[in-house]
């Protein structure tokens, strides 16, 4: 296959269209963000009044992962730009481009106080043109910040700290948040903290101290609707009509979709799917899936590929292990499984080959294999996390007597065992009584 | 996977190795090679799809199911999980992969890079062109520890990388040079598991899962590969799941196709894998382990024929098979020593046999002798340790007195008439105890008892000569030495130190066998000296 020939098939293109607006979140959050009492109006509405009169302000958005809290945020700050320059006195457009700076911490990096302040050095030396020095300490970073608060209040700028993940910036001191919002209060300046967090009770995580600085405004982002994820989906995955692809496939492309898209088992699909995940996050994700099934020679998406998507995303990872289990492992399992019938609450390798040999002497298996096998088959059960040693305690003893625990319930085992194809009759027998 | 030995060869420990491993290192000295883009791609004549196929059987879903995901050149991607048991050509499909595409990617394990700041210094080596040599005395491009510092230099390093490449595709000619193809860069993240163990403050599973999210490149692509199915990453932070991709254990018909790729002598080879696959699989289905019993065996499988090259009939076929029954059912319940046994003793396994004696020296005592060699006083000192750590410290006066054997048989006919559930419990409790600890001073007074009684059955009978017990002073001599020397072989674990007395415990994970297979060697009468409840 020469790449050359490759490049001309239009369901490549498309394939590709697709896939890269896939994971742009700016496109994904465009259809969404239209209607005016939207989350995103309403954060438009906050960032452009402390911005034209000139006041500090704080904000929360919650809302479970996926959900487009940060994509909102990106969304706003191309903006913003443009919604000051309809708006706005004329006087201002000269400005509006150097008018909203942003910081963006990320609690995941930044959630040690020291290191969020360097952070917030350095991206204020990287914008300002000014010199960042490495070894600044706590104190000199946030003297820093201050003064440039007070500059940027002066020249009238804006300056939005974006703080992602932000539980865990309340964890510890809070010293950064107090710095921060106490730097608002008391300062001249002209900032919005913009907090995003997946944890809906974020602001009881906050000191007294910085409850107090802190406005209890909060934006809570919820699941689209119906209809907008209908909207949403059709939007996503249309291709246009105006761009380099052939007129005749887009136009083929979009009729299949559209037919996809009103079809009852596809809306049935779609509906299994929310159910356990819904978010935009994992819908998007749920097309990607899709859209990289599709197959390329026919070119167009099928009912199909969604349902492929499904199928690998319904999945039953204990069971898969089970699966690969190999019978000697089987009967490890069963063994624990009656032991705990047998109501021992703890149980180690030992007692588990003891179980193991009462069974071999009982019902003279086939499968009996010498210690060491079995110890292998108990490491390779404990390696896929099918069980577990029940504490941390206990390093310097060996494998073979510390406690363990079985992490499948034994309707799972049954079920596992039903569906093994080799599996011996007299374990399933075992597993009955 | 397809060849028992491609693991080794396919799969690249580190980028540095693999560069030295082609051409370059024949031609110039290490010092002056210097990585440039193109070691970013495989560095080796791109697969073709039918050969790549071809070369994992068993595989095929997979990997087109991995192509689809990773989609035409330049196409964004979202996070891959790669999962599925040990063994199972995750690694190596995904290399192979990516050899086939000739795309760039770093890739990074996560058994070598131990440590945060070992992990990210090795992608920013690759990403930046950096070799460690003596030079700058083998540091590193950059010093960074923290996830923050990484992800400022990761982002400066893919911007170059990702322009740089940019740069590249406009020319005609690239597949001609060995430049790798596309503009998206690739970073592989392999033994993921690995990571929940070495990080102790749990902050850099959910960093590598949100990566994604904070670099917000769409030229990035990331790839887990990890041995534990996604829900197994339970991170009480949330994330949004990289899309799984499951590789299943081969079923045995795989197995036995693997197997059969490049043997000489093909149906001989088949007629052996009729006999032994079957009950092998039974017990476990990685091919690692699998290859390693079935090399020894297969070499005594074809013990009797004298040409190697002949084709079997079925009457060859029977009597093969009756030589080899014995065979397989000692095999089976050595699987997984077979690296141990003389058969493999060469030296390439060296260092296996090692880990694996260091490990378990309890699991290993499956042999008609021991098959290590100890002095008669480390001997006496290991079974008196594992009287020490059985018995019970009360019934020590009793069991070494001169009397103390009848004693102990008394007590026990005694005790098991009246309360079996007692026992039972007694028992219970004893196996999820394990071994128990014991002084050092109990440690030599057993010591001292059993070699004095040794020495006087010795005298009463004067049956033989033995040269080796050379008195108790003889004995009793830099037995401490002897101690420290058992302890360095993990026969006996020193452990920690009672809180009340403050001396340092000792315990052995001897198991009964071992000791019983000592004291067979000594002619002790271990048995007697047991107290069993």
């Amino acid at each position: 296959m020469g790449r050359e020939k490759e490049k001309e098939k239009p369901s490549e293109k498309a394939l590709n269209l697709l896939r890269s607006r896939l994971s742009d979140p700016n496109f994904i959050f465009r259809s969404l963000s239209d209607s005016p009492d939207s989350n995103y109006s309403k954060l438009k509405f906050l960032i452009s009044t402390s911005v034209t009169e000139a006041c500090n302000n704080s904000i929360l958005l919650l809302g479970p992962r996926g959900s487009g809290k940060v994509a909102c945020l990106k969304l706003q700050s191309h903006n913003a730009s443009k919604y000051i320059r309809i708006h706005i006195l004329c006087f201002l457009i000269l400005y509006c481009l150097r008018l909203l700076m942003q910081i963006r911490l990320n609690g995941l990096l930044h959630s040690d106080d020291n290191c969020a302040l360097k952070e917030i050095a350095r991206q204020l030396c990287m914008e300002h043109q000014l010199l960042f020095s490495k070894v600044a300490s706590f104190d000199d970073n946030s003297q820093f910040m201050i003064a440039m608060l007070r500059e940027c209040g002066l020249a009238h700028k804006t300056i939005i700290f974006v703080l992602d993940e932000f539980d865990f910036f309340a964890q510890g001191k809070q010293r950064l948040l107090y710095s921060l919002l106490d730097a608002m209060q008391s300062v001249n300046s002209q900032a919005v903290v913009i907090g995003v967090s997946c944890r809906l009770d974020v602001d009881q995580l906050l000191e007294k101290r910085v409850r107090s600085r802190f406005s209890h405004r909060k934006l809570l982002f919820l699941s689209p609707s119906k209809e907008d994820t209908e909207r949403f989906m059709e939007h996503i995955l249309s291709l246009p009509m105006d761009s380099s692809l052939p007129h005749n496939y887009a136009a083929e492309f979009n009729g299949r979709l559209k037919k996809i898209l009103s079809d009852e088992r596809f809306k049935e699909l779609i509906d299994t799917y929310l159910s356990f995940n819904f978010t935009i996050g994992h819908l998007v994700r749920f097309l990607f899936q899709a859209v990289s099934y599709m197959d390329l020679n026919a070119g167009f998406l099928s009912l199909g590929n969604f349902k492929a998507a499904l199928s690998s995303n319904q999945r039953q990872p204990k069971l898969e292990c089970i699966r690969d289990c190999s019978v000697l492992e089987l009967y490890m399992m069963v063994c624990m499984k009656r032991l705990e019938v047998k109501e021992q609450t703890s149980y180690n390798f030992c007692s588990v080959m003891t179980e193991y040999k009462s069974i071999h002497d009982s019902f003279q298996t086939s499968d009996y294999y010498a210690a060491n096998v079995c110890l292998r088959a108990f490491e390779h059960l404990l390696q896929c996390q099918l069980i577990n040693f029940i504490d941390n305690k206990g390093h310097n003893q060996s494998v073979e007597f510390r406690p363990v625990k079985l992490l499948i319930s034994s309707a799972e085992l049954h079920q596992g065992l039903k569906s093994y194809q080799q599996c011996p009759a007299i374990l399933l027998k075992l597993m009955d009584r | 996977m397809a060849m028992e030995e491609s693991p080794q060869v396919t799969r690249r420990a580190t980028r540095s190795y693999s560069a030295s491993n082609t051409a370059i290192e024949s031609t110039n000295p290490p010092e002056s090679y210097k990585p440039t883009i193109n070691d970013l791609g495989f560095r080796q004549q791109p697969l073709r799809l039918e050969d790549l196929l071809s070369s994992f059987p068993g595989r095929r879903s997979q990997i087109l199911e991995l192509l689809r995901l990773l989609g035409p050149l330049n196409s964004p991607m979202f996070p891959i999980l790669v999962y599925g048991g040990p063994s199972t050509g995750k690694t190596s499909v995904t290399l192979q992969v990516f050899r086939h595409l000739n795309r760039p990617f770093i890739y990074s394990s996560c058994i070598t890079c131990y440590s945060p700041r070992i992990l990210f210094e090795s992608i920013l080596n690759q990403l930046l062109f950096h070799r460690k040599d003596s030079g700058h005395s083998y540091s590193s491009v950059k010093r960074c520890e923290r996830p923050s510092d990484f992800v400022n230099y990761l982002r400066e390093a893919l911007e170059n990388v990702i322009t740089n490449l940019k740069g590249n595709s406009g020319k005609v000619s690239s597949k001609m040079s060995g430049r790798p193809d596309g503009t998206m860069v690739y970073l592989v993240f392999d033994n993921l598991e690995r990571v929940r163990d070495w990080d102790k403050s749990s902050t850099i599973l959910p960093f590598l899962f949100n990566l994604n999210d904070i670099l917000k490149m769409p030229e990035v692509g990331l790839i887990f590969i990890s041995n534990t199915s996604p829900d197994t990453y339970y991170l009480n932070i949330g994330y949004v799941e990289p899309i799984p991709l499951y590789f299943p254990d081969y079923t045995e018909d795989d197995l036995r196709h693997i197997f059969m790729a490049n043997q000489t002598n093909s149906r001989l080879y088949a007629s052996f894998l009729d006999v032994v696959l079957r009950p092998f699989c039974r017990v476990t289905r990685q091919v690692d382990e699998l290859a390693a019993a079935f090399s020894s065996l297969f070499k005594k499988y074809s013990e009797p024929l004298s040409d190697k090259e002949v084709a079997p009939n079925e009457e060859m076929k029977r009597r093969l098979f009756s030589h080899i029954r014995p065979h397989i059912a000692s095999a089976l319940n050595e699987t997984f020593q077979v690296r141990s046994q003389p058969l493999l003793k060469a030296d390439t396994n060296q260092e296996t046999k090692k880990t694996n004696s260091s490990r378990m020296p309890g699991i290993r005592e499956d042999f008609d002798k021991i098959d290590f060699h100890m002095s008669t006083s480390a001997k006496y000192l290991l079974i008196s340790a594992f009287l020490a750590s059985r018995n019970p410290a009360t019934l020590d006066a009793s069991l070494f007195d001169s009397t103390g054997v009848s004693d102990s048989r008394k007590r026990k006919r005694k005790a098991s008439e009246k309360s079996m559930d007692q026992k039972e419990m007694a028992e219970q409790e004893l196996l999820m105890k394990g071994p128990g600890t014991f002084p050092l001073e109990r440690l030599l007074a057993i010591f001292q008892c059993i070699t004095s009684l040794a020495e006087d059955s010795l005298d009463e009978e004067e049956s033989h000569e033995l040269t080796v017990e050379g008195g108790s002073r003889g004995l009793m001599s830099d037995v401490l030495l002897q101690l420290s020397s058992l302890c360095n072989a993990n026969f006996i674990i020193k452990g920690g130190s009672c809180p009340l007395e403050g001396s340092t415990r000792y315990r052995t994970a001897v198991s009964e066998d071992l000791a019983l297979k000592v004291a067979r060697s000594l002619k002790f009468p271990l048995s007697k000296y047991l107290y069993r409840r």
